[in-house]
């Protein structure tokens, strides 16, 4: 295909240049013209970090292809702060706090400013609809909303401009204020460079191969076909690997390309360098890899069984690690109890869905040192393991953690740091990789769904008298942090609660699916849904407020936890009363109490949404005032 | 009525920093020219505002001004370590380590101030980019007290490390997981008030109220920021994110079919801070990432069961299966009613 000769208008200037025309507006603004403030999140239109204005139009930039945009005028999020003086609305966001990993917030400054353009006294739930198509994963959107608001209420000239700036310290006390973020200026204004979003002089893209099946041997690669294209520099799988192959957080049975035979659905098989990603990517289509099938398991408890398919030789059970925790006597406590209730859960697996997908750069520097760039959430441990992979000294191995565009656990795992690092070594060139947001997906690890079954003895005065969970993790093809979270959702299965007869069991297991890691509140989450659920299911049958049954319960400063540790001061009474109060909690056993309660609805809820029905109608009101 | 309203609480407890295994972090402190702060330890923000907590705590313990500290990259080349971002442990293990080198660095000046002023070294008080001697007319900015220091031949510096008195579990065969997991732990509870459509099975969370402790607030707007996104993240996990595999191969490989929060789903969220401080530590804080997440759930599980009688046990709580957990209960009262009949 020729090149097109693209006209257009970008950030007030004319530019006029030659483009492929396979490109994405995208990619024409990130690639070509660096203007790499607009990120890619998920490059189906369904994220809103890449959205520009087209023609004063709000659009998604990886959605248009670039011929579109000729004869456009196209502005981006570092048309808006033009010699680095914010807009109101960026300052607004840096004031309320509005920016986390900041990934989403170019995208979002740029529809909160399309917001305020169609309406400059849009209300909070009309900014919500207007920000329906941006999606955020770390703020909640709250002080989003908080920040378009203020915005709008200083152009207005309802408040004063001064409601922008810095908090004051002056009396010399700083802990305890709400300074302003010294990291928001970069995000709102799109100058923040994450990984994949910097680029070096000499530089070759990187692809990965992934594995289509979800467990088989590989009987033999061939990369000929691959190495012998025109732009290609080198093509590695695990049989470049000069040292001890093998990463996880606890462990290292996990190798930086597969190994002999794939475990899941996804999982990096070899990698190419090549001059550019279209390059690298043709030659990844030309690998030939030859599979033979082999019986795969899916579902944990099927994999525990005798005879299941084993996926790792060294645990023929499939169990990555099982965690006891033994209080007391639980049958005892069970025989003496007035009630016992039994239920069983479930927790699915969900992603992390982090808006900046996988990205790093690698290069051996003037020293023969091995240096990666990357948003990992752990260089320290990804050194130690990566200097053993490549057999190299620690010291002739270095971690540069860029900023994270959100991570929640998920960039714990050394996924991709270890091709990089090798294909650095092997062309000594600068290598990137960058990942699509499918790739982030199936490659990359997920919360661990669980199977739980809950035992709860409670004496008629609502003391809990004997508690015994049992855990079922899915751990998928790898550990990675499977073990730690199953130790700590066993430490924290019972809640904070005094309780005599504790009997505890979480079993993380191998299975051929997506592996399964860290992921924020790293199985407390599950363990504690059940409790807490089950807690509930106990104060209805028990005529208690579910208040009042945490209360007999609750741990107080002093008591023992389930592993016998003495605690010192236990906030949980007054977290308690701090729930309940502040919310109006009308006391009562929940027995579907809703249509009869008194305390809904108050100022501090929001109002229920129903669709599309506060666009211009509250415009217009506000208009007319 | 079509929609049904209810509330539902939970509670939740969590340990901070890393679990069952001795926790550590490192940071070097420097006074530099002009009476800024220089900070150098292996942290890079990864969302939660912790370059911004470091700043307030050196600008604290120094006593200059949060602007005015800078801080240095994450590079295992080039910083020490402070471990990995995660575990709740950035304010606490990070913070902690920030404060007791800044207030290295800062002896190192009030030392060579109280010679030249021949003051008791514990006189001198620091505060908004000035160092003094109470009772005194002694007064300069930090950046003149830094050049007086150097003109000594002295560069006020400081380094530390922090590390946690924890055990490993016993959690081998046979073992009863006892141990000392954790030293600092924190404690919440959270209120959801819910509206469901008994139509459409779609649940809406419109309020939630969170206490949690978080032992001492540095940031209070920055807990705030947690808090609210750990509760959206757990109703996405509650009611709508599932990531779907079929042998082995996702269904759910994009934001089309994986669906996520927007800024119609989430609910006003309404932050009670409490502030039960650390014993252990020089600052007193905890920490509050992870455990914002934990009693979300079940806390919109009980509301929903509070307005409309069905308990989801299985997440997420779709609509189809809030409908067919509505339907299956109507069946069985009218099945019981006939029964009774």
């Amino acid at each position: 295909m020729v090149d097109i000769r693209l006209n257009a208008t970008i950030n007030g200037r004319k530019v006029s240049r030659d483009a492929k025309p396979h490109l994405r507006l995208l990619d024409f603004l990130r690639d070509d013209l660096n203007l790499t403030g607009n990120k890619e999140g998920c490059g189906a239109g369904e994220c809103g970090t890449c959205s520009v204005f087209v023609d004063g139009v709000l659009m998604k930039s990886c959605l248009m292809p670039v011929a579109k945009a000729q004869g456009a005028t196209v502005d981006t999020i570092e048309s808006l702060a033009k010699s680095g003086e914010l807009s109101v609305l960026q300052k607004a966001f840096h004031k309320a706090g509005a920016s986390q990993c900041g990934y989403c917030i170019p995208g979002m400054v740029m529809a909160a400013t399309a917001a305020l353009r169609a309406n400059p006294f849009a209300d909070r739930e009309e900014i919500k609809e207007r920000l329906g198509g941006n999606i955020c994963r770390c703020t909640g959107y709250q002080k989003i909303f908080d920040a378009v608001e203020l915005a709008r209420d200083v152009q207005n000239g309802r408040v004063p401009a001064t409601a922008l700036l810095e908090t004051d310290t002056a009396d010399g006390d700083v802990i305890g204020k709400s300074v302003r973020r010294i990291d928001a200026p970069s995000k709102v204004s799109g100058r923040l460079k994450y990984a994949g979003d910097m680029i070096m002089p000499g530089m070759l893209h990187v692809q990965v191969l992934r594995s289509p099946h979800a467990h088989a041997r590989i009987v033999s690669i061939d990369t000929s076909a691959a190495l012998a294209m025109d732009g290609v520099e080198s093509v590695i799988t695990a049989a470049d690997v000069p040292g001890k192959d093998g990463f996880g957080v606890f462990v290292h049975d996990q190798p930086i390309m597969a190994r002999d035979k794939v475990r899941y659905v996804g999982e990096a098989i070899a990698a190419v360098a090549a001059e550019d990603a279209l390059t690298a990517k043709r030659a990844v289509a030309a690998i030939k890899v030859v599979y033979e099938q082999l019986a795969p398991v899916f579902d944990p408890d099927a994999a525990m069984r005798p005879g299941a398919p084993v996926v790792h030789d060294y645990a023929p059970d499939n169990i990555t690690k099982h965690i006891p925790i033994r209080v007391g006597d639980v049958e005892a406590g069970f025989a003496a109890s007035d009630l016992v209730i039994e239920e069983s859960y479930s927790t699915q697996a969900i992603e992390h869905a982090y808006l900046e997908p996988e990205a790093g750069l690698a290069y051996v520097d003037h020293d023969d040192v091995v240096t990666v760039v990357s948003p990992s959430q752990n260089i320290t441990h990804h050194r130690h393991m990566l200097a053993r992979i490549i057999d190299r000294p620690i010291s002739k191995v270095r971690f540069i953690m860029s900023p994270v565009g959100g991570g929640f656990g998920g960039k714990e795992d050394m996924i991709y740091q270890g091709m990089l690092a090798l294909l650095a070594m092997k062309t000594m060139r600068p290598v990137r990789l960058v990942y699509t947001r499918e790739e982030s997906i199936i490659s990359t690890a997920k919360r661990h769904p669980s199977r739980t079954t809950l035992r709860m003895g409670l004496m008629r005065d609502g003391r809990i008298r004997a508690l015994a969970m049992r855990m079922v993790c899915d751990g998928g093809a790898y550990g990675l942090s499977t073990e730690g979270v199953m130790r700590k959702a066993a430490i924290l299965a019972a809640g904070p609660y005094a309780i005599p007869n504790v009997q505890i069991d979480t079993f993380g297991i191998y299975t051929n699916n997506t592996p399964s890691g860290a992921f924020r509140s790293f199985g407390a989450l599950q363990t504690q849904f059940a409790t807490e659920s089950q807690l509930d299911i106990a104060a209805e049958r028990l005529g208690l407020d579910p208040f009042e049954i945490r209360r007999i319960n609750a741990m107080r400063d002093g008591d023992m936890t389930h592993t016998k540790q003495k605690l010192g001061s236990v906030s949980l009474m007054r977290a308690l009363d701090a729930a309940e109060q502040a919310s109006g909690w009308e006391s009562g056993a929940p027995a579907v109490r809703g249509p009869v309660r008194g305390d809904l609805g108050h100022d501090d809820v929001r109002p229920s949404v129903t669709l599309g029905t506060r666009f211009a109608s509250s415009g217009a009101q506000e208009a007319a005032e | 009525m079509a929609r049904k309203r209810g509330r539902g609480m939970a509670a939740c407890w969590y340990g901070i920093a890393r679990t069952a295994t001795v926790d550590r972090a490192a940071a070097w402190a420097e006074i530099d020219d002009g009476g800024s702060a220089k900070i150098v330890t292996g942290v890079t923000e990864i969302g939660e505002g912790i370059l911004t907590v470091l700043a307030q705590i050196a600008a604290h313990e120094i006593g200059v001004k949060p602007e005015h500290v800078v801080i240095g990259d994450n590079d295992t080349a080039r910083a020490p370590e402070a471990a990995h971002a995660g575990a709740s442990r950035q304010t606490y293990m990070i913070g902690n380590v920030v404060a007791l080198a800044s207030r290295e660095a800062k002896k190192r000046l009030v030392d060579v101030m109280a010679d030249m002023w021949d003051v008791e070294a514990d006189s001198i008080r620091t505060g908004n980019g000035e160092i003094w001697a109470e009772n005194t007319n002694h007064r300069i900015t930090m950046g003149e007290a830094v050049a007086c220091a150097k003109n000594r031949g002295v560069v006020p510096i400081g380094s530390a490390t922090f590390g946690t008195d924890t055990t490993g579990i016993k959690d081998g065969k046979g073992g009863d997981g006892s141990g000392r997991p954790w030293q600092a732990y924190v404690f919440g509870c959270q209120v959801a008030e819910v509206e469901v459509d008994t139509v459409t099975g779609e649940v809406q969370v419109l309020a939630v109220w969170a206490a949690h402790d978080v032992g001492r607030a540095v940031n209070p707007q920055g807990v705030e920021g947690q808090i609210e996104g750990g509760i959206v993240q757990a109703i996405g996990q509650g009611l709508m994110e599932d990531y779907q595999l079929k042998d082995g191969h996702t269904s759910t490989s994009g934001f089309a079919k994986y669906i996520l929060p927007t800024s119609l789903d989430v609910p006003r969220v309404n932050s009670i801070i409490i502030e039960d401080p650390d014993p252990i530590g020089p600052l007193g804080v905890k920490g509050i990432g992870e455990p914002a997440m934990v009693p979300t759930i079940p806390a919109v599980m009980n509301a929903i069961y509070d307005a409309v009688g069905v308990r989801v046990f299985d997440l997420p709580a779709t609509p189809e299966k809030i409908l067919m957990a509505m339907r299956e209960k109507a069946r069985r009262e009218t099945m019981a009613s006939q029964a009774a009949e």
